[in-house]
């Protein structure tokens, strides 16, 4: 292969790195790409160890890369994916990429010259643009995966969302024999307020309740949208009393302010149903939601703006009255 | 699949896996200081239909990886390789190399031993028929997610055949057990014909 003329410059002009050392690891070449980005001279550094030109490459485990190569006279490979670069470089997107080196995907082949000396060359290509483009898609997916949860109105988890989690929460809540209370509210008069404020006003109430009621839970409740004007929580680890004194307290929160919608102040408030755990088995989230439901229906009946918690018996009543 | 090869050429291959094999077990014996005793490695000829079955009940119980590595040489001899093999096992041989498991992840682990059980191999056959081979980066397709079937469907739904290579290597106080398969696409198996029946005709 005396082709020097088409085979020197091209190696020279090769937008990847390549870089060749004998068997102690002393450097017996450095293409321009890698000179260039690593600021070195190959007069300067040849024949000099590779670990002290680059002195922050991991050198135990690129002798275990080399010596692989060299004694099975086999290519070896490493990705950006699982280790970001294995020489440190600045890369040519400095303003558009999130990372300040050179994503690099390297592969290490065998060499050996006339004499049968052996050699090891590392090529160096940059994949910063495929790192940057990984970037893009993790946080698109993340984006989408938020925005698969959550009712855009209120930012509340929508009720496909909302009910999977109940439905693990009532499962877990049945393993670890840990109680469990769900409530059920519904927005007093919503069709009223539509009709005296426009839907603009009824949105904008949904959305200042939902963020007052979101101010009163903890971290580990689940707060959804469940209907139109209706949401559901569910308080893991809190037993019908506890549940009763957070709905209180969620019903105060509403009713005590007004919510200012262009220059108006509209007086909104809300009927809670509870209810606890009690049934087991594979629809016990169903049950419960039905218990909270009928509480609900209650707190309406008795003048709303107040918490019904369920009893049993409570069934039978409302079945006589809608029969 | 007996169709795809004569049985002349289906003896001749088996005799290069066979040579293939000891060049690489005698390679990695070098490599690892210590003895390595390989099984003359079963291979058969199956289509692409059959693969993600016969392996699901093997790898689907445990922790297994599944690492892909594509080959290209002269004369059209072009395919896939897959590696799979048990966790457990990688482990074993990770230790063997010399990696600290807790300084390196994971996927660099699998890749390595991979690609290094692959390529030895390969080389070995590739010798043996005046060819050379490059290759591609090893990449994991599938690993704990315990959808090895899945994911092999996926790989070997392009491929008109595929080579099983049972591999076993067995070291000193080790054994590591690993299924290699060449998945071949149907203009290459032309080619490897060709390059079979000249061979034949060489002898």
């Amino acid at each position: 292969m005396s082709d020097n003329w088409l085979t020197g410059p091209v190696l020279e002009q090769l937008n990847s790195g390549v870089l060749v050392v004998d068997e102690q690891f002393q450097l017996v070449y450095l293409n321009c790409f890698l000179q260039r980005h690593g600021s070195v001279q190959l007069d300067e550094v040849r024949g000099q160890s590779l670990f002290k030109v680059f002195s922050d490459v991991p050198e135990a485990w690129l002798r275990r890369k080399f010596a692989s190569v060299l004694e099975l006279q086999s290519p070896s490979f490493s990705s950006w994916e699982q280790r970001h670069y294995v020489i440190k470089l600045p890369h040519m997107r400095p303003m558009t990429s999130s990372s300040q080196y050179m994503a690099q995907n390297c592969t290490m082949l065998p060499l050996s010259d006339e004499a049968g000396r052996r050699y090891v060359c590392l090529l160096i290509e940059d994949a910063t643009d495929t790192f940057v483009y990984q970037q893009h898609l993790q946080s698109t997916l993340q984006k989408l995966e938020h925005s698969n949860r959550i009712d855009g109105l209120t930012q509340c988890l929508n009720r496909r969302y909302w009910e999977e989690q109940l439905k693990l929460e009532v499962q877990r809540a049945l393993r670890y024999q840990q109680p469990l209370s769900l409530l059920l509210f519904d927005l007093d008069k919503f069709k009223q307020l539509n009709d005296q404020y426009g839907h603009l006003g009824g949105d904008s109430v949904l959305i200042e309740l939902s963020a007052r009621v979101r101010a009163l839970l903890r971290d580990t409740d689940w707060f959804g949208r469940y209907g139109g004007e209706e949401f559901g929580i569910v308080l893991t680890n809190t037993a019908l009393q506890g549940a009763v004194e957070v709905a209180e307290r969620l019903c105060l929160a509403v009713s005590s302010l007004a919510v200012t919608f262009n220059e108006c102040s509209i007086q909104s408030s809300i009927s809670i149903g509870v209810a606890q755990l009690t049934n087991t088995g594979e629809r016990a989230h169903e049950v419960l939601i039905g218990q909270a439901d009928v509480a609900l229906y209650n707190a309406k009946r008795n003048g709303r703006n107040r918490v019904v918690a369920f009893s049993p018996g409570e069934t039978e009543f409302l079945l006589k009255t809608t029969d | 699949m007996s169709k795809v090869f004569s049985e002349e050429q289906r003896d001749c291959l088996q005799e290069l896996i066979n040579v293939a094999m000891g060049l690489a077990s005698d390679k990695l014996a070098r490599f690892l200081n210590t003895f390595v005793h390989l099984q003359v490695p079963a291979i058969e000829l199956v289509s692409s239909a059959q693969i993600p079955a016969e392996f699901e009940t093997r790898y689907s119980s445990t922790d297994s990886a599944l690492v892909s590595q594509g080959f290209l040489g002269n004369d059209g001899l072009r395919g896939e390789a897959i590696v799979l093999y048990q966790l457990e096992n990688a482990h074993r041989i990770a230790a063997l190399l010399g990696y600290e498991t807790d300084s390196i992840s994971e996927l660099e682990m699998l890749t390595d031993i991979s690609s290094i059980l692959t390529t030895t191999f390969l080389n070995g056959l590739a010798t043996q028929i005046d060819n050379s081979l490059s290759y591609s980066a090893p990449r994991v397709l599938s690993s704990r997610q315990g959808n090895v079937a899945q994911a092999l469907l996926e790989t070997a739904y392009h491929w008109e055949l595929a080579l099983k290579v049972d591999i076993s290597y067995q070291l000193i106080d080790h054994s590591f057990n690993c299924d290699m398969l060449l998945l071949i696409p149907g203009e290459a198996v032309v080619n490897i014909q060709q390059i079979l029946t000249r061979i034949l005709e060489e002898y």
